[in-house]
């Protein structure tokens, strides 16, 4: 690959020489769906174990695109969350809109598919739709313990409920709710079970129903149905000059690891390291070869301006796929409205 | 306290229209949309997709302050076409490409399962 090579975007040492021509859309043949489908990948690379991690590649598509798809993960997929939270008594530390500040944070199981969008604003009552809604309630309250453990003086010995985890967040079926959601708690409930919501003493308490609803991540980030949602281009490094011996083992430690291997040849010989490069994905492009002067001249860092590495964690509401296949709908949807609103205003 | 309604960068207000055209006076065949309640995330994307276009000869976007949540994009194009057919054009080969994603990556959740099993 030379210099002036426009499919690659070629990382050098203080810039991006060829910014410039990959931030216009490239001239060439006139753009057809056709065309774009012939170019269109999606590979699938890596699901996490816990099924809330995805990793696929998409190639042949825009940045624009590809950053679409991140924004609309992040800000406009749906997710439900806590809403409204009525506090019938909270005698612990916590302020009443902190309470419910974290509580609201607190991420649900519930399929938001299932759900309508609440008419706004949310009501301010108790008594709401269980076509919308969903009600929790959290009832605790912390009390000395009558059979302590002999001689410990740690709070969950001596207390019985000094610590309010997200598990006491119990869910309360609303109208025809327990009849359409048997089950209910394993469906609806609350996503983790260990997260610490409050401290408590013995003769507080904490007592509150919630009401959660279905929002986007525009309105609240508590609404967002991803942990991250990213996107970065495939690096690619070439080796110009074989880089041997002592030379290798620095190269290698340029790279993130498993980057660069270092194989053994005979006929090189009494030093016969060589380096090469394995597997160029998972470098960080750090740029850390441009520090070593006799190194620098032997690699050329470049990326594939269309093909995007997109990993999604989901926070385990819908796993990752389908949110990928949400977010395309909703940019779907979003396309329709314009149509129809171009074809009011001709 | 005086903070805007959360759901104002979303929600239209009464009244309120999508998508306003205004047609620009100094240049022929050149118009100006004002896209309500949406940011870069459509804008960058139909700007990209307008300049796909041969007949487009000019297309930009900007969002003019953070606080007022619209976007205006202005298309300028070759004397037998409209922006406004533009505009159309661009939308619809969005909506190609988006269901050619959603076919393709439904096929390669597939072809992994099948991988596994």
């Amino acid at each position: 690959m030379q210099k002036g090579d426009s499919s690659r975007i070629i990382l050098e040492e203080y810039a991006i020489s060829n910014a410039v021509e990959h931030s216009i859309v490239q001239e060439g043949e006139p753009w057809s769906i056709e065309k774009f489908a012939e170019n269109l990948k999606v590979e699938i690379i890596r699901e996490g174990d816990n099924g809330r991690e995805l990793e696929f590649d998409l190639i042949g598509c825009a940045p624009a695109l590809a950053n679409a798809f991140r924004r609309i993960l992040l800000s406009e997929v749906p997710s439900m969350a806590i809403e409204k939270v009525f506090i019938r008594n909270n005698t612990s530390l916590i302020q009443d809109e902190v309470l419910a500040h974290r509580l609201g944070l607190l991420p649900l199981r519930a399929d938001p598919r299932l759900f309508e969008y609440p008419a706004l604003p949310v009501s301010e009552d108790e008594d709401a739709s269980d076509q919308d809604t969903l009600r929790y309630e959290l009832k605790v309250t912390c009390s000395l313990n009558p059979h302590p453990r002999k001689d410990s003086r740690r709070p969950e010995d001596i207390y019985i409920n000094d610590n309010v985890y997200s598990r006491d967040v119990k869910w309360v079926p609303l109208g025809q709710q327990a009849e359409i959601y048997p089950k209910g708690e394993e469906q609806l409930g609350v996503l983790e079970s260990d997260i610490l919501i409050c401290k408590m003493r013995p003769g507080q308490e904490i007592h509150a129903f919630m009401h959660a609803v279905k929002g986007i991540g525009k309105d609240h980030a508590k609404f967002s149905p991803v942990a991250t949602a990213t996107y970065r281009m495939l690096p690619e490094i070439k080796l110009t000059k074989p880089v041997k011996g002592e030379m290798a083992e620095r190269l290698k430690g340029c790279f993130s690891p498993g980057v660069i291997e270092i194989v053994r040849d005979k006929k090189n010989g009494p030093d016969d390291r060589e380096a090469r490069v394995k597997n160029a994905r998972y470098d960080s492009c750090s740029r850390n070869v441009f520090r070593h002067n006799d190194l620098k001249e032997c690699v050329q860092l470049t990326r594939v301006p269309d093909h995007f590495i997109f990993t999604i964690e989901s926070l385990g509401a819908l796993p990752p796929a389908v949110l990928f296949l949400e977010a395309v709908k909703t940019l779907k949807a979003k396309c329709r409205t314009f149509i129809e609103e171009i074809d009011n205003i001709a | 306290m005086n903070a805007p309604p959360t759901f104002e960068s979303f929600l239209l207000y009464d009244g309120e229209k999508k998508i306003i055209k205004e047609q620009d006076s100094k240049v022929p065949n050149a118009a100006i949309f004002t896209v309500n309640k949406e940011d870069h995330t459509l804008g960058n994307m139909i700007r990209n997709q307008l300049l796909k276009d041969p007949q487009v000869l000019f297309a930009g976007y900007k969002l003019p302050h953070p606080l007022e949540h619209k976007f205006v994009i202005r298309i300028q194009t070759t004397s037998d076409y409209t922006p406004h057919e533009a505009f159309m054009h661009a939308i619809t080969d969005l909506i190609a490409e988006l269901s050619l994603f959603e076919e393709r990556f439904k096929e390669a959740i597939k072809e992994k399962k099948d991988g596994l099993d």
